[in-house]
Order: C-alpha cells, then structure tokens, then sequence
C-alpha cells in the first residue's frame, strides 16, 4: 500500500517526532465548536462531521479588494458556507496608486500595518460573524521585505480576526524563519504547496512538506490536493502520514503529470475518498474548497456545483 | 464513481448546452455575462474564447488577457507575438512550461484535442490584436520620423504593397488620423466572417488579413506613428 511505502522513507526518530508535534498541536485544532461565531450555532457548512469552507480566490469574477468584501460575505451565504479562508487583500487597505511607487506603496503598508488598531479587525470580524462565518485562517503572502514586527502585526491582526492560523505559499526558507511566529500568538503557520518540482525551496511534495513540519510545532500543512495531485503525488498516503500536522486541504481536482485544473471528478485528485478518509476518521482538518478550471457559469454557481458534489461525497 | 461519471455527463453537457446557446445571438442562462462580456457575434471566435474560458487559460491569464497574480502577460508575450497560426502557442500548451521561478508551473494540455487547442490560440490572438488596437488608438498620433517610416514600410508591407501602384498617393487621400487607422485596421479587411465559396477560395484575401492581424497585434506606438508619418509622404 503507497501508505506503507512512504511510512518507510522516514526514519523512526523523524516520524515519532511529527507526530507528537501535532497532537501538541491538535488542540488547537478543530475548527467547529469554538468557530468564530457569535451565536454558538453549528456552522451552516459542517457537513456529516466534515468542516466545509471556501478559499474565495476562486469566485474569480470578484476581485480580491475591501470594497467587495460585502459580496464576498453575501455569495459564501448564498452558498451555504460557513467557514472562509481569508486572503490579506480582503481587508487591508491598497496604497498602489497612480504616481506612487512600489516601494512607497510597499513602506505605507508596512506602517499601517504596525499601526492598524484591534478595533479595525474587530470590525471586519463582525461583518463575518453578522452572517455567521467564522474566518479559518488569514491568508498571506509573506517573503524577505516583511519585517519582524510587520509579521507579528499580521498574527495579531488575524487573531483578532477570529483565525486559528495565518496560510502562505512561501518556500522553505521563509517557512524556517516564520516557524517563530505563530506560536507568540497562539496560532498556526499553514504551509500551502504548489506543483513547481524544478525549485527546491518550494513546497511541493511530501519530502519539502516534512521539512516544513519539521521546523516548529506550529507549522500546519494546507494541503492543496489539486497541486499535490499534479505534482503526482498521493494525496491519501499524505493524509494517512500527516493528518495530525494538517489543519485543512484546499480541495480541487487537476491531472497528474502537470496536467491543467479539471471540474470535480475529472481530473485525477481522489476527491471522494479524501472527504470519506476525513470523515471517517473525524479529522479536525477543514475542506476549503477551490477551484481553477474554467467555466462559463457565474463562479458563485460553479462553488454552489462543487459544494453539492462534495456533500453527496460525505452523505 | 456514480458521483464521478454523473458529474463528468452533467458538466460535459452543461458546457456544450451553453456553448451552442452563446453561439446564438441571446446569453443564455446561467451564462456569466458579468465576466465573459456578451456573446460575440462571430460563432466561431465565441467558440474560440468558451475554450479558452472553459480550459481554465482564464483564471490565470484574464479572458481579455488582463493577468491575474503570477501568470506573464500574453499582451506582451515575445511568443504570442512570433506566433504563426498556432504553430508555437499550440506547442507550448501541449508541452506546458515544467520548469519556472515562479510559484505554479503552466500545467500541460496533452490531453486536450488540436482543434480545441488551436482555438486557444485564436482567442488569444484575436484578444491581444483587441487590446493592442484600443491602445493605439487612444489618444493624439504622437509625431513620426518618416525615414523610420520608409524603413518600417519595406520591411514590414512592401511584400504586398507598393507606395507607386496600390498606395500612390495615399498621403493626399487621408490625414494622419485615417492613416493609422488604415494601418491598423484596413478597411478592406475589416469584412464580417463568412463561409460562402467564393470567400473560402479568396487565399489572397485571407493571407493578407492574417498578415495584418500579426502585424496589428506586434505594433508599437512608434513604429504606428513612424508609418503614418512616411505615407503622409507619399502624394
């Protein structure tokens, strides 16, 4: 079985040790009974004990900006979803302007991060909260012009945001330097791969994502089945292994070998029996669900497509 | 599997419902006229763009070719430009591109069939010419040095025209303005798509538009105002 083959690549020592960093790191975990929600209701996309949420970058037909912040909330709504994986370009402000250079734009960034106050985030937070969505994580994209203090600014502004981690598609070096961060805040470092094999600092497969975890208790895996798939690796075998280091899958479905994003079903992704595996051994991990194939539909009927197909996966 | 191949039929005839629909003169329901634009009027040029929508080129290329996030810009791609009827973009999909510094390589479309491929090739040409022609037209002709002109002319046009049989006197006839549209855009060119014999035959005609197109879409503002400036000369 590919579990078996791959359990025997890694040592004893290394796999004792993973483990045991993530059931320290369990409790902080599951995602549905403390959500974000003011009311203590169950979240309206717990599906059969799986925790469904969007990773809106794919309503591609909605730019990523604060003013569409409201038709973000009101489509997750209209999909029946309760739980978001937020990207940083939702709710902090743009300084790139006409006239204004990159750096410039980059240096007001920087310092309204360092002084953007709790109560701005508390603000934002309500708003999802107001239509019962708990924020999951925080996404950001953060690399070697982040200073210090601007990275402990975006924890603590997602924690006021109600999110158990922050997610980036950083490499590994900056994953080595991140690993400090999340635990000053009580928080998470989810590490999201890509399908990019030609670069070795890059998270790709289940080699790089073992260092990754290796790095700090806090770091989580966010494992995008639709690029592990294509970088032909074994979506199952890695959620057999590492479920514990896992705090959510981004799931899509794309072919191996490279090969481009399909519709659910389509491609080679073993969506299915990735939903059944979580929801028969009542794994913590959330499902964001995203997508990039194409489609001629509105993207808010394409999500409502795929979230139908993945509760008939878990009926 | 039951949820798989039902899925499969449901998207595959869900995909060919619309695109037939598109291809009429109406948006059909469901049809996302917010991010797609309304149907074109040419069937085969919607077919062309539903494929390139439908395979995903889209989401990170924009369906006008305005990028999202990492993908290059193909409005200024040195290989859509040197493209000849697909022959390099329709490589390119097949093979992807493996090996990249940025985050996410450009998956491969092996599996895809060469008739859908080559009109991912098409919509591209078709948007990049679109854009490239709005941006030259916005706004005054800046001045232009003829003799680049002259050079840009026997480089580029004098395979099928002359400025002493065809183009005699083009300079008295139009103003600077009219010039570069006619550079850009002749009129005679300008005619809808049609599948009568008598224009399927006309190989003249369709290998002029097809130089006029690659010229349209590889044009720089200069070198639009240099040819406009020299053809101002020729009365």
């Amino acid at each position: 079985m590919a579990v078996a083959r791959e359990a025997a690549m890694y040592g004893r020592r290394e796999f004792g040790r993973l483990v045991l960093s993530g059931l320290a790191a369990l409790p902080a975990l599951a995602p549905w009974p403390a959500g974000a929600q003011a009311t203590g209701a169950p979240n309206r996309s717990l599906v059969n004990g799986v925790q469904f949420g969007l990773q809106p970058f794919c309503y591609h037909d909605l730019p990523m900006i604060p003013e569409n912040r409201g038709r973000l909330i009101e489509r997750l709504v209209q999909n029946g979803l309760g739980m978001v994986e937020l990207h940083a370009t939702w709710v902090e402000p743009r300084f790139a302007a006409p006239g204004v250079s990159a750096r410039d734009a980059r240096e007001q960034l920087r310092h309204w991060r360092l002084t953007a106050s709790p109560e701005f985030y508390r603000a934002v937070r309500r708003e999802f909260d107001n239509a019962g969505i708990a924020i999951f994580t925080y996404y950001v994209n953060i690399n070697d012009s982040h200073t210090d203090a601007e990275i402990d600014a975006m924890f603590a502004g997602a924690k006021v945001l109600g999110a158990r981690g922050c997610v980036g598609s950083q490499g590994l070096r900056v994953t080595e330097r991140l690993a400090a961060f999340p635990g000053r805040h009580g928080m998470f470092m989810g590490v999201h791969n890509h399908a990019n094999l030609s670069d070795p600092d890059a998270l790709n497969n289940e080699a790089s994502f073992v260092k990754a975890l290796s790095f700090s208790p806090h770091v989580m895996a966010t494992l995008d089945t639709r690029h592990y798939t294509a970088a032909n690796g074994d979506c199952l075998a890695f959620l057999a292994r590492h479920h514990a280091r896992t705090s959510s899958i981004h799931l899509g479905d794309r072919k191996r070998n490279n090969g481009r994003s399909t519709p659910f079903g389509e491609g080679d992704a073993p969506i299915i029996e990735i939903l059944r595996m979580i929801r028969d051994n009542a794994w913590p991990i959330v499902v964001l669900l995203e997508f990039e194939h194409g489609t001629l539909r509105r993207s808010v009927d394409e999500v409502q497509l795929i979230f139908d197909y993945c509760k008939r996966a878990v009926a | 599997m039951s949820h798989r191949s039902s899925h499969v039929l449901l998207a595959g005839g869900a995909l060919l419902m619309t695109a037939s629909l598109a291809a009429q003169s109406g948006t059909p329901p469901g049809y996302n006229v917010e991010f797609l634009g309304p149907p074109l009027a040419d069937p085969v040029m919607q077919y062309n763009k539903e494929s390139y929508v439908a395979y995903g080129c889209a989401y990170c290329h924009g369906v006008n070719l305005v990028p999202r996030g990492e993908a290059p810009d193909l409005r200024q791609s040195a290989l859509v430009g040197a493209d000849v009827d697909g022959s390099l973009i329709v490589k390119a999909l097949r093979a992807g591109f493996p090996t990249t510094t940025k985050l996410s390589p450009m998956p491969q479309y092996a599996d895809v069939s060469e008739r859908q491929l080559h009109a991912i090739a098409a919509w591209i040409h078709y948007a990049r010419q679109r854009d490239r022609y709005a941006s030259l037209v916005r706004g005054a002709l800046p001045p232009g040095d003829p003799a680049a002109g002259r050079a840009s002319f026997q480089d580029a046009c004098s395979a099928c025209h002359s400025v002493e049989r065809d183009l005699a006197g083009i300079g008295r006839k139009y103003d600077a303005a009219a010039l570069r549209d006619q550079i850009l855009e002749p009129a005679g060119l300008r005619r809808a798509p049609s599948f009568t014999l008598e224009r399927l035959r006309d190989a003249r005609a369709r290998d002029g538009q097809g130089r006029h197109q690659r010229l349209l879409e590889n044009y720089s503002p200069a070198q639009v105002a240099h040819l406009a400036a020299y053809l101002q000369t020729v009365r």
